[in-house]
């Protein structure tokens, strides 16, 4: 499909969709006429500027149905996120919302390779969580065969893999490496495995983690992305050129705006995702923040899909901290460490404030292989580490080299920053 | 000769060469030479323990999670007399040697005065010295 043909069916459908909020949900009609805008100010995509954004406080202040824009009797299902931060978030999809979101993870599927042949091993949890039933539904879709497994009794994850000849497996790249790691201990040729697909998702993963997989798995690993919001795992997934998310963006309008001033960014800029779910009809969400730090690539992909890539997620726009007036993210800091061999990627930021200045302190810690005797050395590779964190993020950070293993190592939601300034 | 020096990285934090020194001490071993450099940052404590015992120290501290490593030194005797160590020191210079950082410790029952080196040709270093 071209840009343009793309461009007028995401209009079509985006006229629809909001006048469906407006109409059905008393929260959609309240923010449109706070706003100022209605549904008939709607006549291309590029209209969308015009809406209001929805938020996930928006979805915790409505908990738990408050959103839903059809009858009760026509959801056909629920799921919840995990709430960690406060309230559960609850969403509700009609019969055509599970039909479209399958469609997603197919999608998804058929672009890492998988099809009917294929035994999908399914260790994402089954529950509130969409992980595993969003996977489950693609893999039926595909026409392969469902290994609902869900996630736990890693022994007996191996034994079935073994026995029934999965080809793929669904979990989160965390899950993945431990599953590589038990069945590096029971003495298991890799090679004996039919396993050649992983679909991981449900958490950030780098490069690096990826070629572990791959190597340790003997698979080629693939990211899917998703979130419960907009509807589960399958609102986009990489191909074979492994190079970029394919978003499915007639089912999920992306958009990337600047956490500060809210307006979109230029093309290819980074910045926070948004998406407005063009067909999804029991609990659409308009400009939805995402929080999550990345770019678009709207390029044809090496694969031949046209659908626009999203580049790797950066971060999260929630934990960006200004610091001597400079938008600083955690995720830049983890990247640029990411390019030194030398240092390991944990680090702790600490922001602090001496005579109204701010300072600026990064906590690393050099791999042991990389320690010396010689004094210089360590002050090379720190001022080295200095420059190039000034060049990226412009301002000039005080780096602590600390002894090995002390910086926290838990993924996801290790504590990266600590800010000691009071503002008030 | 050439001897193995333990060199372990310390963070610009009160009493850090105070805990390697109390975990040598705790698990009886002698530091018979160290020497500590400083930058405003951060510092690396070097130190010579008799032979039979540095596996065990260097593995202690590393069990410790100190970034530790180990490195062949240049150990010799220098005659404890005006110029002795000039002559020394000339030698290597002779040779194109760098002297990354050396140390040396006095010992009043004894007629040399022990010299740590660390040169940038280790094997060449111990060569001349040995010739010395």
């Amino acid at each position: 499909m071209s840009r343009d043909e793309m461009r007028e069916l995401q209009g079509e459908k985006l006229k629809k969709i909001v006048a469906h909020a407006y109409r059905n949900s008393p929260f959609y009609k309240k923010r449109f006429d706070e706003h100022g805008v209605h549904p008939d100010d709607i006549r291309t995509i590029d209209d969308i500027v015009k809406m209001p954004f929805t938020e996930k406080q928006d979805l915790r202040d409505n908990y738990p149905f408050g959103m839903i824009c059809v009858p009760m009797n026509e959801i056909l299902r629920l799921h919840a996120s995990s709430g960690t931060t406060g309230k559960p978030i609850v969403v509700g999809y009609t019969a055509k919302d599970l039909d479209n979101w399958s469609e997603a993870v197919a999608r998804c599927l058929t672009a890492f390779g998988l099809g009917r042949d294929d035994m999908i091993q399914i260790s994402y949890g089954y529950g509130l969580f969409t992980g595993g039933l969003g996977a489950h539904d693609g893999v039926q879709k595909i026409g392969g065969t469902v290994i609902p497994t869900s996630s736990g009794n890693t022994r007996k994850q191996i034994q079935l893999m073994e026995d029934f000849g999965s080809t793929a497996v669904a979990c989160t790249p965390s899950y993945a490496l431990y599953m590589a790691e038990e069945i590096r201990k029971q003495g298991i040729n890799i090679k004996s495995l039919k396993l050649k697909v992983g679909i991981f998702g449900a958490e950030p993963w780098t490069n690096a983690m990826r070629r572990e997989l791959e190597e340790k798995l003997n698979i080629k690993a693939y990211d899917i992305y998703g979130l419960t919001e907009i509807s589960g795992p399958g609102v986009g997934g990489e191909c074979k050129c492994q190079n970029g998310t394919h978003l499915w963006e007639d089912l999920y309008y992306p958009e990337i705006i600047d956490p500060v001033t809210l307006r979109t960014v230029e093309t290819g800029q980074e910045g926070e995702l948004v998406f407005t779910t063009l067909d999804k009809w029991g609990m659409p969400m308009i400009r939805y923040r995402t929080r999550d730090l990345t770019y678009l690539d709207y390029d044809k992909c090496e694969c031949g899909r046209t659908a626009v890539r999203m580049g790797k997620i950066l971060g999260r726009s929630d934990d960006m901290m200004i610091i001597r007036g400079v938008n600083v993210f955690p995720s830049q800091v983890e990247s640029i460490l990411l390019e030194f061999p030398e240092y390991e990627p944990y680090f702790l930021i600490e922001v602090g404030r001496i005579n109204n200045t701010d300072t600026f302190d990064i906590q690393v810690e050099v791999k042991p292989e990389f320690y010396t005797d010689q004094v210089n050395e360590l002050v090379r590779l720190r001022q080295r580490l200095i420059s190039r964190i000034q060049s990226v993020i412009g301002i000039q950070p005080n780096i602590k080299i600390v002894q090995p293993n002390t910086i926290e190592r838990s993924t996801g939601k290790a504590k990266r920053a600590i800010d000691y300034r009071k503002f008030n | 000769m050439l001897i193995r020096q333990i060199s372990v990285f310390l963070e610009n934090k009160k009493g850090k060469f105070a805990e390697i020194a109390r975990l040598l001490g705790n698990a009886n071993i002698n530091m018979k030479a160290f020497t500590v450099s400083e930058t405003e940052d951060f510092g690396i404590a070097r130190i010579i323990v008799e032979r039979a015992q540095i596996d065990r120290a260097f593995n202690l501290i590393k069990a410790n999670s100190y970034a530790v490593t180990m490195t062949q030194v240049v150990y010799l005797e220098c005659g404890d007399y005006p110029g002795a160590m000039a002559n020394v020191l000339e030698r290597l210079a002779a040779a194109d040697i760098s002297v990354e950082y050396m140390y040396a410790f006095a010992d009043s029952r004894s007629e040399f005065s022990r010299v740590i080196i660390r040169p940038d040709k280790t094997e060449l270093a111990n060569q001349i010295v040995q010739e010395i």
